[in-house]
């Protein structure tokens, strides 16, 4: 049973390189890590020393990593997708998915699709068992209304892995029937969008995590507020939950304590707690009660946080960021 | 008088003055009339000479500091290199990020210097210093780059500005404003701050041409009359201020980018730093020796590589462009390009996966006026610090006044004292100079 109140940090481990995305092993603290010397990592958390171990590469920043069953696919900035075979330890095929920047790949709840998307503003839907394409999902703009090239950085299935939610720079959010490929949903929230026309001339932010709800009825989605000084991440960590059916914000939750990026969200599995982990120079975690509408804890982390998992029991949080990887628990 | 070896050619060892000189006579001014036409360079024995003669500059000026790593210096695969790839240019053996194809293709007609050391990592002082090439003294504040082409290039008789400077986002600005120091406000620049054509310039609505030219026809004759049998600098001084006030009016049409063709404002892009640096193109053919394009503002402490994602293709865009025109113009190897900042940005990576000023090893690049293409200087595998051809401000700055027939080492003098344009003992980079 998952206690806020009882947060504390339970380990932290140095990692030489800034860990972008991580996969879990169910019910297990065995991790898959997608890092910025351009490798992934295979890693036990339980182990008493932790001493992550490389499996291969990538040609540039490994930013996402996802299970689909016993496959682990990651994908990375230099447009591929590598599926990886984790009981032959072998790599299954390392093909190139996207004429960008992969910023995030993910794995539907039975295991079945695998989603990446790219700065190329598309998402694309593969099949975990034989890497075949199933759809390609477009309709984020590809230029910022400044005309620079936009990013495409979230991507979440629903809990029936009947949807998923994409969202980009600019701040617009969709949802996905995945088997016909249709959006069916459009949301936004400007807020996290920060254009500068008159100081310096370009922008920052962009909705950087979604995620849904264990009920799959509400949308998490978090970024940072508009910036003032965009030289710096300077903005307060913000989330906006909306339900998605009706396409309305319900609630705006701003950290009063915490600055940057919220680069990951998860529900706790019984949907009481929402968790929100990223950073600017230093790193945060939030709980927020959904039901109370309020923010529990406002953690400072060692590091920035770029992704985060929670295990079945909603008890235990691994956040992997700049240069480290940290548990956290709450058992009641 | 001084004599600039503009091409290095014995043919063309000609006084740039007194070819001006002879060569305005024999034009007339109805010619320096229209000069703001940009008929000049069409169609003349003077827009011959001038191509062989003159030299301009343009500075795109990448205010707060853009990654040498994201740009000339790229580092992939180590531990401070960031994402990008680098890719291979027109070059042999050289290798510049992947954010720039296009500049990458056009490598022949550039030289990368990966060697900077200024030594500052402040934005107002390292401005002045990477503006000026040099630290001002107590008593003495040195011109700028700007002001020193002013005066060199500059005419007399000039009816355009001879310095011009565009910096349109404030941040930044006031740390890098443009200076003529001891030179004084004749050179001067004019600075276009809130719009791409300045204030002021235009005649009143209530004047049309024609009275406007009979009320300086007026004032020409009674000056003239008042004139005969005088002598005095003043009397000189208060004419040529006229004149150039007219000129300056007259020049309203250089800064208006929509007498461009749809297909050249689309070449250089219709974003604020595109348009600009197509007005300078302008300005530069139409005679203005020296324009400043400031892009601010490039001090990615937080999200380096989304910034350089979203900006270097736009300054890779827009420098093909510029490369491009000047070279369908035959202006090229008449015109030097330089891109240059304050300092450059960390190899470390701090946790906002930003990186910070950076001063020890960092890059600029000079295009065309006959410098040699390529790359010069070396940092290590990390971009930490320099190991070969180490480059200060001096240094640069006496390549830059080389390359265009300037002697680096000739003296201005405040009083009786000889103010030598580089810091004393500073030799230009020999090896770029044709």
């Amino acid at each position: 049973m998952a206690n806020p109140e009882k947060l504390k940090v339970a380990k932290e481990v140095s990692h030489k390189a800034i860990a972008f995305a991580m996969a879990r092993v169910a019910e297990s603290m065995r991790v898959y890590l997608g890092c910025s010397d351009f490798k992934v990592y295979e890693a036990d958390l339980a182990a008493m020393k932790v001493e992550p171990k490389e499996l291969y590469g990538h040609e540039s920043y490994v930013t996402g990593v996802a299970l689909a069953g016993k496959t682990l696919v990651s994908g990375g900035y230099d447009g591929k997708l590598t599926w990886y075979d984790t009981d032959a330890k072998k790599i299954i095929r390392s093909e190139t998915a996207h004429a960008k920047w992969i910023r995030r790949v993910v794995a539907s709840p039975d295991g079945k699709v695998v989603a990446s998307v790219a700065d190329d503003m598309a998402c694309r839907l593969w099949d975990a068992a034989t890497g075949k394409q199933l759809h390609e999902l477009r309709g984020h703009g590809e230029k910022t209304p400044n005309g620079f090239g936009s990013m495409l950085y979230a991507a979440t299935f629903s809990p029936d892995g009947k949807h998923i939610a994409t969202a980009d720079k600019v701040a617009k959010i969709k949802v996905w029937e995945v088997t016909s490929g249709k959006p069916v949903a459009e949301m936004e929230a400007p807020i996290m969008y920060t254009w500068d026309q008159v100081q310096r001339l370009h922008s920052i932010g962009g909705i950087r995590s979604l995620a849904f709800s264990p009920d799959g009825k509400t949308l998490a989605v978090g970024g940072t507020g508009k910036i003032g000084n965009i030289d710096h991440l300077e903005a307060k960590a913000r989330i906006e939950l909306f339900d998605w059916s009706t396409q309305k914000r319900q609630i705006e939750y701003v950290s009063d304590k915490s600055q940057g990026l919220v680069n990951a969200l998860r529900f706790t599995p019984d949907g009481s707690f929402l968790l929100a982990a990223g950073g600017a120079n230093e790193g945060f975690l939030l709980v927020l009660d959904r039901d109370a509408k309020k923010t529990l804890r406002q953690e400072k982390i060692t590091a920035h946080i770029h992704d985060m998992t929670i295990d079945e029991k909603g008890e235990t949080i691994v956040m992997s960021g700049h240069n480290k990887v940290v548990v956290e628990e709450m058992k009641g | 008088m001084n004599i600039h070896r503009f091409c290095g050619s014995p043919d063309h060892a000609i006084s740039r003055r007194g070819f001006l000189g002879t060569a305005a006579a024999a034009i007339g001014t109805a010619a320096f009339a229209d000069m703001t036409g940009l008929d000049i360079l069409a169609n003349s024995v003077l827009a011959g000479e001038m191509k062989k003669q003159q030299k301009r500059v343009i500075l795109l000026w990448l205010a707060g500091g853009a990654s040498q790593l994201e740009t000339w210096d790229p580092k992939p695969g180590a531990a401070t290199g960031g994402p990008f790839r680098s890719i291979q240019t027109a070059v042999s053996g050289v290798r510049i990020s992947e954010l720039m194809p296009k500049m990458a293709d056009r490598m022949k007609h550039k030289l990368a210097i990966r060697s900077l050391n200024t030594k500052n990592g402040d934005h107002g002082g390292a401005a002045m210093l990477m503006m000026r090439g040099r630290r001002d003294e107590a008593n003495v504040k040195f011109p700028d780059l700007g002001a020193v082409i002013a005066k060199e290039m500059g005419r007399a008789d000039s009816q355009v500005p001879d310095y011009v400077t565009f910096y349109t986002q404030t941040e930044g600005r006031s740390m890098a404003p443009g200076s003529s120091g001891f030179l004084g406000s004749r050179y001067a620049p004019m600075e276009l701050t809130t719009n791409n054509q300045p204030d002021n310039i235009k005649r009143l609505d209530g004047i049309n041409e024609l009275d406007h030219q009979q009320r300086a026809d007026l004032r020409d004759l009674l000056s003239k009359q008042f004139a005969q049998g005088r002598t005095s600098a003043p009397l000189g001084s208060h004419n040529e201020a006229y004149q150039r006030v007219r000129g300056l009016m007259a020049s309203d049409k250089l800064f208006d980018v929509s007498q461009e063709t749809d297909k050249m404002r689309d070449q250089y892009g219709r974003t604020q730093f595109g348009e600009q640096t197509l007005i300078a193109r302008r300005l530069i053919e139409a005679g203005v020796p020296f324009v400043r394009v400031g892009r601010a503002w490039w001090d990615s402490h937080g999200q380096n590589f989304e910034t350089h994602q979203e900006m270097v293709p736009e300054l890779d865009h827009v420098m093909a462009a510029l490369v491009d025109d000047l070279k369908d113009r035959g202006l090229l190897e008449h015109t030097m390009i330089i891109t240059l900042a304050e300092f450059g940005r960390t190899p470390s990576i701090n946790p906002s996966l930003g990186r910070d000023h950076f001063a020890s090893a960092w890059s600029c690049s000079l295009t065309g006026a006959s410098i040699k293409p390529g790359a010069y200087g070396k940092s290590d595998a990390t971009g930490n610090k320099v190991v070969e051809g180490e480059v200060d401000a001096a240094k640069l700055f006496a390549t830059i006044y080389s390359a265009l027939g300037i002697n680096p080492h000739k003296n201005y003098y405040l009083g009786a004292r000889p103010v030598p344009l580089v810091e004393p003992g500073t030799e230009p980079i020999k090896e770029v100079l044709a």
